[in-house]
């Protein structure tokens, strides 16, 4: 199914990389700009994570790689290339041989990614229908293989269940028994532990941690989880409101995060000292995005400078070009300092003016992910 | 139903184990449906003889369904081709005379293509056949009715071969015999109508009429109403638009003065009122598919599904429509009492085939004795009544034990 000699040409670049992606989608109130110029890639083997709030793109980014946005009302422009192929040319038919077989997707709550009137065995046996040639009996055996490789008991059994009879985490390791059939490069795991409780959770990213090794696979993982992208990430995206606020290696984004609204997330997460610390007001409107950069209006650094213009190029952090973000003050002509200590007491700091600081505590989309 | 996996037993959330197939076979569960299987360890289960019953099992259906339709066609090749115009179909003197008519050809391929539809449903997915029966069981007036129905039909089916037709029983002199119930004899144990002909073997050959109809009539109705359905649904746009637009149009035509229209036009035939009854009568059908499609298509299932690499046919043909099937199949036993009681209304009105005894034309029959021989009317009513009260219940049942709302 893998195209050795695609994969030796392209052997020292990326497995997929996406420039400058938009997906708008035109309604009847206007564009909504929900991914807007992204630019995001992983390389064999690696874990990237899209992290950010409710509404930031993550998922829109993560579906629009292999198009399985409705187009229209949705538009995708940019380059998607994946294995040295832009996928953005590709066919439908071309995109259908790729979804499943080369780039596999796990989605958020497995309850419904089940089909109700088939058995576990068949769901995964029916990617094998579409992209390989098995017979029916190699189907089901290798069905069944799968089923124990994401540490179901009793696989045989379990491939003859319906899916009301398995338990939440149970059906995710199904789900993700239906994207390993295809032996994919990439695994797009969009919130694939939201739906279920912290001691499944802790299994499934085990699992996941486990098949990666196994497979090798390249796995694009989506949370809004931050303590998830500890756990998980070689490197890490950090979207608000369609755009890229930062992107680096792990360690230098949770031990020298360089753009505020990264921090201010990291200064969301419990168990990491001092007082937690919510970000005030709410992401921007993606039928109407402010001026200059996306997250100054609630930016506590934010000067007048932050509210012109479009929003900020990604520039290094500290001279390193694999750490960058999209703040001003990492430009050249700007002091890098002031959004290094605590934010300034009133002057420009617009979020704060309006008193809304502490009124919102629920700006992470799942409030029962709080202790 | 989620609750089959009580969470104490559910190991399956630990991080992986390996060599999960070592650990006890019966840890996995306690679910009564399953405790059957995680007896035997999966070793121990030999995948190669199962699947290969499974395929034989499907593929027995489908040849079967094949031989009987080449057998139909054969037949039917054989009385148009060899049988001359006006002859019987079958002639054994003195045991069987029957000139199979155009209807009942019709009948024959609905009931060939439909027995091995659902045969072939039933055992594709036998627990699940098992779980909706377990439901459906509950309701037992629809258990009742189900009996019922399967009585009238399989009278209406063999009946006609076992009694005589009434027109052979013409008899003056034992005209207006009561039925048993008014104190009348056993000799005709439902009575007899004004030409000395029993009550029992009219409403045995208005069985016959009401089943050919209400099972033809829904049977066209419902692959129309389906394949109508589920194109607006799957395209959109304005396929839909014409194609729903059309629906309304079909909803506000009154299919029954049409009817009366051809049956002036070209004479009174049962088979012009099942296919008529047919083409015209799906709109709910097609209505009820088409919003359970759409919203099926938002499901993540079908999103998982295309994320998989399924094209959209694949994705209509094995996602959409098999959770649509329930919905349709509880739509299709609610119109048949429609097309029988619509059938009946004809009939009572006079628009009939004057071979066919329709248990409307009894009924209209009778009305002008009333006041002397209330039995004539009151029989095949009362029949008619039990036959269309079944249908509902039936399909009242079906709808609570086949609504997928429930499985979750």
């Amino acid at each position: 199914m893998t195209d050795r000699s695609t994969e030796e040409a392209t052997a020292d670049r990326p497995l997929l990389e996406v420039e400058d992606l938009r997906t708008y989608f035109y309604t009847d109130r206007g564009t909504v700009r929900a991914v807007d110029g992204v630019s995001v890639s992983v390389s064999a083997g690696e874990t990237v994570c899209l992290v950010g709030e409710s509404g930031a793109g993550k998922s829109v980014t993560a579906e629009s790689i292999t198009r399985l946005i409705d187009t229209p009302p949705g538009d995708i422009s940019g380059t998607i290339r994946f294995k040295g192929r832009d996928l953005t040319e590709a066919s439908e038919r071309e995109l259908q041989s790729v979804r499943g077989d080369e780039i596999a997707h796990v989605f958020q709550n497995p309850g419904e990614a089940l089909n109700p009137v088939y058995t576990a065995g068949r769901q995964v046996a029916e990617v094998l229908k579409i992209h390989t040639d098995l017979g029916k009996a190699a189907r089901r055996e290798r069905a069944v293989d799968l089923l124990d490789r994401v540490g179901l008991p009793n696989p045989g059994t379990v491939a003859d269940t319906y899916p009301h009879e398995l338990s939440g985490g149970q059906k995710q390791r199904v789900c993700l028994a239906i994207a390993l059939a295809g032996e994919p490069d990439l695994l797009v795991v969009d919130e694939p532990t939201t739906a279920l409780d912290v001691t499944v959770q802790a299994g499934i990213l085990a699992l996941l941690a486990d098949l990666q090794s196994e497979f090798g696979m390249a796995i694009l993982f989506v949370t809004h989880d931050l303590g998830v992208v500890a756990q998980v990430a070689d490197e890490v995206v950090v979207l608000y409101a369609g755009k890229v606020m930062e992107r680096g290696p792990v360690e230098k984004i949770f031990h020298g995060a360089g753009h505020p609204y990264t921090r201010a997330l990291l200064a969301c997460l419990p168990g990491r000292g001092g007082a937690r610390q919510s970000i005030g007001g709410e992401p921007p409107s993606a039928l109407d995005p402010p001026d200059g950069c996306r997250f100054a209006p609630r930016c506590a650094y934010a000067v007048g400078e932050c509210h012109r213009g479009g929003h900020p190029d990604l520039v290094p952090v500290d001279g390193a070009s694999d750490h960058v973000a999209s703040c001003l003050f990492h430009q050249s002509g700007f002091d890098r300092s002031h959004i290094e200590g605590d934010p300034p007491e009133g002057g420009d700091a617009l979020a704060l003016d309006d008193g809304d600081t502490f009124a919102r505590s629920d700006d992470n989309e799942s409030p029962e992910d709080e202790p | 139903m989620t609750g089959n996996t009580p969470p104490a037993n559910d190991t399956s959330d630990a991080p992986p184990a390996n060599g999960t197939s070592d650990a006890p076979p019966a840890n996995g569960t306690s679910d009564e449906t399953r405790s059957d299987a995680t007896r035997r360890t999966f070793e121990g289960i030999d995948w190669e003889r199962v699947d290969a019953e499974r395929g034989l099992a499907i593929t027995r259906w489908a040849a079967a369904e094949a031989l009987a339709l080449v057998g139909l066609v054969a037949l039917l090749g054989y009385d148009a081709l060899v049988v001359a115009d006006g002859e019987p179909t079958v002639d054994v003197p003195g045991v069987l005379t029957w000139d199979v008519t155009g209807v009942q050809w019709l009948f024959a391929l609905v009931l060939v293509v439909g027995v091995a539809r659902v045969g072939r449903l039933l055992t594709r997915r036998p627990r699940m056949a098992a779980r909706y029966w377990r439901q459906f069981r509950r309701n037992r007036a629809a258990v009742a009715s189900l009996w019922f129905l399967l009585a009238v039909f399989a009278v209406g089916l063999v009946g006609p071969l076992v009694w005589k037709n009434p027109n052979e029983l013409l008899d003056f002199g034992r005209a207006y015999r009561k039925p048993v119930v008014a104190g009348g004899s056993w000799t005709y144990p439902l009575g007899t109508d004004a030409q000395g002909r029993p009550l029992w073997n009219l409403v045995v050959y208005g069985m016959r009429v009401s089943m050919v109809v209400g099972v033809t009539a829904t049977f066209i109705a419902v692959t129309l109403g389906t394949v109508v359905g589920s194109v607006a649904a799957h395209f959109g746009g304005y396929v839909d638009e014409v194609l729903m637009r059309y629906v309304d149009l079909q909803q506000t035509f009154p299919v029954f003065v049409l009817l009366l229209f051809a049956l002036y036009l070209y004479g009174p035939s049962l088979l012009l009122v099942v296919v008529l009854y047919g083409a015209f009568g799906w709109e709910g059908i097609g209505r009820l598919v088409r919003s359970e499609a759409l919203q099926r298509g938002e499901a993540g299932y079908v999103d998982a599904a295309a994320a998989a690499g399924a094209s959209r046919w694949w994705v209509v043909r094995h996602h959409v429509i098999p959770n649509v099937s329930g919905t349709v199949i509880t739509a299709a036993t609610l119109a048949v009492p429609t097309f029988v009681l619509g059938e009946a209304t004809l009939a009572f009105l006079g628009f009939t085939d004057p071979d066919v005894f329709s248990w409307g034309r009894t009924i209209a029959a009778g009305r002008g004795d009333l006041a002397t021989a209330w039995w004539v009317s009151t029989v095949p009513g009362v029949f008619l009544f039990l036959t269309v009260m079944a249908f509902f219940f039936v399909g009242d049942a079906l709808n609570d034990a086949m609504d997928p709302r429930r499985e979750r």
